[in-house]
């Protein structure tokens, strides 16, 4: 157990590092959610719609602030299989699935944490109809953010998917292009799920996709009913278990036919 | 029962070939890296592991570090089947690959430690002491700081083997550890690993191309080539028989001399210097001094044996490798 919290640590350590890149991706994030939000604005000033432009701003707004959560990669776990430092990792009295697992989830909450906070502030701050609005209960609130903690889980067993990938081809960039498009798209980053016609969103919304951000969010803008939580919770505990169980037998299956090219 | 049992290891690799014009499928070749190789290392022992480039060196060692599997044969160390329970066993050995990095590229060395500490649940007590130990011996102290990135290819390869040695591993694999070093780094580099061996029994297991380390370190040098074992034993034995070739360089006073060799010795003359080449066997060393005492005044001399990767070279082109 403490050579998975260390390693925790210290990925959490190595991400505050960055502090550069963390500004670049605010700017960048804002960016991305000023110019949606404008797009939204336009959509629902051209024709009205039954869902609150607040509702959709502040789902905007959320996506963009976690998105490091979702679109995050370890790139020096990428070189380690490029670069076939991975053997180190290979010789360690380890379960190497969690212990990379840990550190992938250790990048990802930190990362959107430190991205997540500021934006939210300067989110709450621009005025009505563009920025985010305080979530309708306070038990909302505490259920997206259990559900954002189940979410990462989920998303760390999809990252560690796409890991098992990059040790069969050498090269994550093909796959990661893959599954990323599969990503922003059913997780509602590119167009936020409720805007999907409803018979389509009876689909999307069960595909592990939707599990990551889009059950979190509608928790926090009540589009969930509270009551209703347990249930996503559920759904999403079940999506977390099945791709973990992916994982671990994906890479079960690479240990036995790895080879590490090279001297 | 020796400390390191092998017997009859096989490893193949698949490699896929580009697709051939006009043909439908790629082509697979089997490559076998290993085809059977046995030995046995006692406990203590320091052994040099050679062989050319693709000998299948690197595959022995991934194998007994339990990174792979092999195809069929046994190994065990200490009793322990690498491959077989993993955990367990690698608590017990320490791996330096030469070529790639174990500590974290963006953090202060000592931050790496302490993550391996908690990887291989060292004692903290233990761990200060291995540490001082270690970073004394290494030289790492005012490198604890430090990220691995701003360290030189030398700082770094102690770093890496200080952090391969925390756990007090009983057997240490190098894989190429003196690739890239300068000569005062590679100095050292021996020094701590004759002082490792001999202060705490670690068993290390070596592989490189540098055949100075060979010299320097290991009593005992396996030979391998095409996936076989062609020689085990010691180093002067397997040079004995390559071993064939001195060198004599000689200046003499005045320029002006009459010098006729005997049949099986060849000449070279530069900047007033000549060099003899000739074989002790057919011609006596002694033979050789009287010649060129007669020749005229030397006023300097010195005789060489054939520099050692010159005595490889031959050896891996006699063993047709």
């Amino acid at each position: 157990m403490r050579a998975y919290i260390s390693v925790f640590k210290m990925r959490l350590k190595m991400e505050t590092q960055y502090r550069g890149a963390m500004l670049g991706g605010i700017i960048c994030q804002m960016f991305f959610g000023i110019v949606l939000v404008a797009l939204y604005r336009a959509l629902f000033d051209s024709k009205a719609q039954t869902i609150p432009i607040e509702q959709v701003t502040t789902y905007v707004w959320l996506q963009q602030a976690f998105f490091r959560m979702m679109v995050a990669t370890d790139m020096d776990l990428w070189d380690k299989v490029k670069t076939g430092n991975i053997s180190y990792d290979l010789c360690r009295p380890v379960d190497m699935y969690w212990f990379y697992y840990i550190r992938i989830s250790a990048q990802k909450l930190m990362g959107s944490l430190m991205r997540g906070i500021p934006m939210m502030i300067v989110a709450f701050l621009l005025p009505k109809g563009w920025g985010m609005v305080l979530p309708t209960s306070f038990a909302g609130l505490l259920s997206c953010i259990l559900a954002l903690v189940i979410g990462l889980l989920c998303m760390c067993a999809l990252e560690n998917i796409t890991m098992g990938f990059t040790m069969r081809t050498l090269d994550a960039k093909g796959m990661q292009g893959l599954l990323n498009l599969l990503m922003v798209t059913f997780s509602g980053n590119l167009l936020p799920l409720t805007l999907f016609p409803d018979s389509w969103q009876k689909v999307i919304t069960m595909l592990p996709y939707a599990q990551l951000l889009d059950a979190p969010i509608r928790l926090y803008t009540g589009e969930y009913p509270v009551s209703g939580a347990p249930l996503i919770f559920l759904r999403q505990a079940v999506w977390a278990v099945i791709l973990i169980l992916l994982g671990v037998w994906f890479w079960r299956a690479n240990r036995k036919k790895m080879i590490v090219q090279g001297g | 029962m020796s400390y390191i049992e092998v017997n009859n290891l096989r490893k193949t690799f698949t490699v896929r070939k580009k697709r051939e014009k006009g043909k439908l499928f790629r082509e697979k070749e089997i490559v076998e890296a290993l085809k059977g190789i046995s030995f046995v290392v006692e406990k203590g022992e320091l052994v040099g592991y050679i062989g050319p480039n693709g000998a299948g060196k690197s595959t022995t060692v991934k194998i007994l570090s339990g990174i792979l599997t092999p195809e069929s044969g046994e190994a065990a160390v200490g009793g322990r089947v690498p491959w077989k329970d993993r955990k367990e066993y690698v608590k017990h050995i320490g791996v330096v690959f030469g070529q790639r990095s174990q500590l974290w590229w963006d953090v202060p060395i000592v931050d790496s430690y302490s993550l391996l500490k908690d990887i291989y649940l060292i004692p903290e007590k233990e761990y200060k002491e291995r540490l001082d130990e270690l970073s004394e011996a290494l030289q790492l102290e005012k490198l604890m700081r430090t990220p691995l990135r701003l360290l030189s290819l030398g700082q770094r390869m102690r770093a890496e083997l200080c952090g391969s040695l925390l756990h007090r591993p009983e057997l240490l694999f190098l894989d190429e550890p003196t690739i890239g070093l300068d000569a005062v780094s590679k100095l050292a580099l021996r020094d701590f690993l004759k002082w490792e061996n001999k202060e705490h029994g670690t068993t290390i297991m070596l592989t490189t191309h540098d055949m100075e380390d060979i010299a320097a370190l290991c009593s005992r040098v396996m030979v391998l080539g095409h996936g076989r074992k062609l020689f085990d034993g010691k180093l002067p034995e397997l040079l004995e028989k390559y071993d064939t070739v001195r060198t004599v360089a000689v200046r003499f006073s005045s320029e002006d001399i009459t010098l006729s060799l005997p049949d099986g010795a060849s000449m070279e003359k530069k900047d007033g210097e000549i060099k003899i080449t000739y074989s002790p066997s057919d011609i006596p060393t002694a033979d050789m001094l009287t010649l060129l005492q007669n020749a005229g005044n030397i006023s300097e001399m010195t005789l060489e044996s054939q520099n050692l990767d010159h005595m490889i070279a031959a050896m891996y082109k006699e063993m047709d490798l």
